[in-house]
């Protein structure tokens, strides 16, 4: 009897975990990636996510990303962004690493991460097929600023973006950064 | 009935032993190196660089490179074919932060039958470059790349059927480090 309890308990709290597991997979994985920063790091982001709309209303207009011209990747828009600024991003990178990714490779192709260990900069990329195009969800973490950058880009995109990920991905923040600013 | 409980017992245990024995097997000749032991090291780094190109992404940019801009065609044709790509490379400030036991962790993996480590590899960088290939007969597995430095450790392991010609010309491209290495005439240790 108190077996088949135990058991009970441990069926449910299983299912309780699959059950999250799913809904946080199928949800809106940017919001689920901004919360859990927030709660990770006790911070809060400044301002909803939202639909870039200034701006984005051609795509392949030059965008002036740092040192010059350059290629436009987001789809007209489609950018979400969240920004952090001015607060402390203080805790075990390493555990908060092992939390994202737990609850994003279920739907998420994760493809470049970095870590800084003096200054706990981390920079990651996960790529997922969106219909025709792709999805691309940039988290940039840095010791008193972050961003999460969410985009669809066309395929021609992804491909140069696989070419260089590290400077597609800086190239993407920066454009989700910069139409913020327009 | 007892014989027929029996000779379903029989039965499930013959499969269950097939289905370990299978499992075994496609482990062990399976080339893609396990990375997660070194996942420490990026406390001490200070610099850790991870990717991850399954087959997925791979054959995606095969499809998606484009065929009239030079550098993209060059790199469509070396990773087609390819199944995954994964790179894991530390920057430490002081020397001898990793230790022997880390580097071990992916030796003895290199141990492994299928493994054979070529010898003739010239690399322009300092401390030690190992490079091994993974053979099922004459099919080429996969690649990986054991480079480790006073300052720097890095693993590159490339799954699918590539050679160190394929892996001088991908240095550099998809945030593959450049190892230095120079394709010269390869051997294999059982060809020694």
């Amino acid at each position: 009897m108190k077996r088949s309890a135990t058991g009970k308990l441990v069926t449910a709290l299983l299912a309780a975990t699959i059950w999250s597991t799913i809904s946080f997979a199928k949800g809106d994985d940017f919001n689920s990636v901004v919360k859990m920063i927030e709660d990770f790091y006790n911070v809060k982001h400044e301002g909803l996510p939202f639909l870039a709309k200034a701006g984005m209303k051609a795509v392949g207009i030059g965008a002036k990303i740092k040192g010059g011209d350059a290629k436009r990747f987001a789809e007209a828009g489609s950018i979400k962004l969240a920004t952090f600024e001015n607060q402390e991003f203080k805790g075990d990178f390493m555990r908060f690493r092992q939390v994202l990714n737990d609850s994003l490779t279920q739907t998420w192709m994760p493809l470049v991460q970095t870590l800084t260990a003096p200054d706990h900069e981390q920079c990651y990329i996960f790529v997922r097929e969106n219909g025709d195009k792709f999805r691309v969800l940039v988290v940039t973490i840095e010791p008193h600023d972050a961003t999460v950058v969410q985009a669809t880009v066309s395929p021609k995109n992804l491909a140069l973006l696989m070419k260089d990920p590290e400077e597609g991905a800086k190239a993407i923040t920066q454009e989700a950064t910069i139409i913020d600013q327009e | 009935m007892k014989l027929l409980f029996h000779r379903i017992s029989r039965a499930l245990l013959i499969s269950a032993l097939f289905v370990i024995t299978t499992t075994i097997t496609v482990h062990a000749q399976d080339p893609r190196i396990r990375l997660a032991a070194l996942d420490h090291l990026a406390t001490k780094a200070s610099e850790t660089v991870d990717v991850n190109i399954d087959e997925r992404l791979i054959q995606l940019a095969a499809k998606l490179f484009n065929d009239k801009d030079v550098d993209e065609a060059k790199i469509k044709k070396l990773v087609n074919g390819l199944k995954g790509i994964y790179v894991k490379s530390f920057e430490f400030d002081d020397e001898n932060a990793y230790s022997t036991a880390d580097v071990d962790s992916i030796r003895s993996q290199l141990r492994e039958p299928a493994w054979s480590r070529l010898v003739n590899v010239t690399s322009k960088r300092e401390g030690i470059v190992e490079v091994y290939i993974a053979l099922n007969g004459p099919d080429v597995l996969g690649l990986a790349v054991l480079s480790a430095e006073p300052k720097e450790l890095t693993i590159v392991n490339i799954v699918g059927p590539v050679d160190l010609e394929k892996l001088a010309k991908l240095q550099g491209n998809l945030n593959i480090p450049d190892l230095g290495i120079e394709p010269t005439k390869t051997k294999t240790k059982n060809e020694q």
